[in-house]
């Protein structure tokens, strides 16, 4: 068990800077997920905490090791990778338990530990046959198995599910979110989805072009976003950004005004020309409702008359498109709204949930 | 079968079938022929007399037919293990790219590529007792010899140097097919086996060797087979080493000229070489 620290990471090749200072703290036990689009540096980091890259500057720092200059080889870590990469030549079982040959395990252990590790995984079938003998999904388990078996210190996770169908990958993030439980390893996870961040991980840390864009846990990075490339990253669908002006009293969006007071996420402090600040403003689908099956309460703003452009059923949902302030907007609703294409609707929302972005920077106010 | 694969396979045989027909002509009737032959006495009149079995006695109780055999096998032995590790080697060495590697390359295929007459020469001349660098290395400037020896003349000597000269020219053979083997095996296996605690030797065992294995039989294979009918590159630089295809020659061509015996010498070659080849390929490759 330990805790990694990685202190202003920079990896560059050649002239080109992938990561660009990363400082994060796992503490021991945490199942941290990093996150973002490709390019981010996500999978650069993973690698350099598993000893396959070199930082260019910056230390790693591993339970009380810096482990810099240590070999992945002694640095007693598991690591699944995007495409399993199994030993081809070798069983299941082999693949499973040679880094326990390495560790001189005696069989008798190797033996119970496999027999665990084969049930936990549903593997027990399968142990004589080779990995091209394999689906995917099986070929995932096994990588899960030759993870899991050598106790390491540090579970590393290399988009582990990306290669899975979607019914298979929501099986087997649930698989690993168990499995996480179980052993409470350190464990730090690299995905490009936002869903496997959210459910898996007690922190996200949102990476953006080489820096961390906000890390926090998956409910605060929803709920509070920083700036506009997090917001909009997590969350399906993605935060509607609209524009507005805000006010000393109101904030104006397309005419609507909504009441300062009760904008509780708006704590802007700094004074406001009478002419009013040009902001963004995030409103999730997920906060608009149809005001048909809410009542209004305080802090809810009703926008009224809206004309439904498009409509798109999900099943338990629908997502409907509207326009407002000279952008498309999308609204979740739940199967009871009586909708159609064309027609209008009152959409209430809580005001304590907009929040609003500095227009240049997009940085939350 | 269908009717449809049926007429596929008629069809297939068709196609097939002019080459079968020049295959046969050109490789199959000299075999017969040979086999043929090896049953006869043979004047080089023409005149043929049936021995039955007569051939194969007299050169099973042949004592030079087993000294050949003996060469023959460390002939083999040396050159095939020597090819195969040194071709491995300069492959592990020059995996990874650097600046100058084409040239590297070229050099490496050079001799190779060359015709065996001129190299030939050339390294008669280096082992020449008298003006040859090789005496004079290990003679005058390293003192691990104490007297110039003719290293070519003697028979014992000469089948080393034929295998050194073997090695040295096939081993760019075994160096370029382990190579293109070698690139291409992922990555992710040897940072799976890193992870998994294995260091650079570990590594080299359990990733490389078992994606090497198919690579490295057949390199094996391939110059098994060459080097048991090698003829020239021993016939020219040391006509003195008698492996098995130079004492058929000199049964067939010179001296006693007695081609019955020659066509029984090759018939046993041939069948030792197709059992040793099926058992190989049933076993070690798995095909």
């Amino acid at each position: 068990m330990a805790a990694i620290t990685l202190k202003n990471i920079i990896k560059s090749y050649d002239k080109t800077q992938v990561v660009k200072g990363i400082d994060l703290a796992i503490e021991d036990g945490e199942f941290v997920v990093l996150v973002g689009p490709s390019g981010c540096g996500k999978s650069t980091t993973l690698r350099m905490i598993a000893g396959l890259e070199q930082p260019t500057s910056g230390d790693i720092i591993i339970g009380d090791r810096v482990v810099n200059d240590i070999e992945p080889q002694d640095r007693n870590i598991a690591m699944v990778f995007q495409n399993y990469a199994l030993y081809p030549h070798k069983s299941v079982k082999e693949n499973i338990v040679f880094a326990l040959r390495r560790l001189k395990v005696d069989n008798e252990e190797i033996e119970r530990r496999l027999s665990e590790i084969s049930e936990m995984l549903q593997l027990e079938e399968l142990l004589d046959r080779k990995p091209a003998d394999l689906s995917g999904g099986q070929r995932q388990r096994v990588a899960m198995g030759r993870a899991i078996i050598r106790e390491a210190d540090v579970f590393l996770f290399d988009e582990p599910l990306s290669n899975l169908d979607s019914k298979l990958r929501s099986h087997m993030r649930t698989e690993i979110g168990k499995i996480h439980n179980k052993f409470g390893r350190t464990s730090v996870y690299v995905t490009h989805d936002q869903v496997e961040a959210m459910t898996l991980a007690d922190k996200v840390v949102v990476l953006h072009d080489g820096y961390i864009a906000q890390s926090g846990t998956p409910m605060e990075i929803y709920l509070n976003p920083t700036n506009i490339f997090v917001a909009q990253f997590i969350g399906s669908p993605s935060m509607n950004i609209i524009e507005g002006t805000l006010f000393n009293d109101y904030l104006d969006i397309d005419g609507y005004h909504l009441p300062r007071e009760q904008l509780s996420n708006v704590v802007y402090q700094a004074s406001i020309p009478d002419s009013g600040l040009k902001v963004k403003v995030g409103i999730r689908p997920d906060f608009f409702n149809d005001k048909a099956f809410f009542s209004e309460t305080e802090a809810a703003f009703n926008f009224t008359n809206l004309t439904i452009d498009l409509i798109e059923p999900m099943g338990f949902d629908k997502e409907i498109l509207f326009n407002l302030a000279g952008g498309s907007v999308k609204a979740r609703l739940d199967l009871r709204s009586e909708i159609k294409r064309g027609g209008e609707i009152d959409l209430l929302v809580d005001l304590s949930r907009v929040l609003i972005f500095d227009y240049q920077t997009e940085q939350r106010l | 079968m269908t009717p449809l694969e049926r007429a596929e396979a008629k069809f297939g045989w068709k196609l097939v079938a002019p080459t079968i027909l020049i295959l046969g002509l050109l490789i199959l009737y000299p075999l017969m022929y040979n086999v043929y032959l090896s049953f006869f006495d043979v004047q080089l009149n023409g005149y043929k007399t049936f021995v039955g079995f007569e051939n194969y006695m007299k050169l099973l109780s042949n004592t030079d037919y087993y000294s050949a055999i003996g060469t023959t096998s460390l002939y083999l032995l040396g050159t095939v293990v020597g090819t195969t590790l040194l071709g491995l080697a300069m492959a592990l060495l020059l995996k990874e790219p650097f600046k100058g590697r084409g040239l590297v390359n070229a050099a490496i295929m050079l001799p190779y590529v060359a015709p065996v007459i001129s190299v030939v020469f050339g390294w008669q001349f280096l082992f020449d007792p008298i003006s040859g660098v090789v005496n004079y290395l290990f003679v005058d400037v390293l003192g691990v010899w104490s007297e110039r020896t003719n290293l070519i003349g003697n028979p014992d000597s000469a089948l080393w140097v034929v295998v050194l000269f073997d090695i040295w020219k096939h081993a760019p053979i075994a160096y370029l097919l382990i190579l293109s083997k070698l690139v291409s095996i992922s990555g992710d296996q040897y940072e799976a086996a890193a992870i998994d605690g294995y260091g650079p030797v570990g590594r080299f065992f359990h990733v490389t060797l078992p994606e090497l294995y198919f690579v490295l039989a057949t390199v094996v294979l391939l110059r098994l087979i060459w080097n048991l009918n090698r003829f020239e590159d021993v016939y020219l630089l040391a006509p003195n080493v008698q492996t098995l295809p130079i004492f058929t020659y000199y049964q067939a061509f010179t001296g006693v000229i007695d081609q019955g015996l020659a066509a029984a010498t090759s018939v046993i070659q041939l069948a030792v070489l197709s059992v040793f080849i099926w058992f190989y390929i049933k076993k070690i490759m798995k095909w």
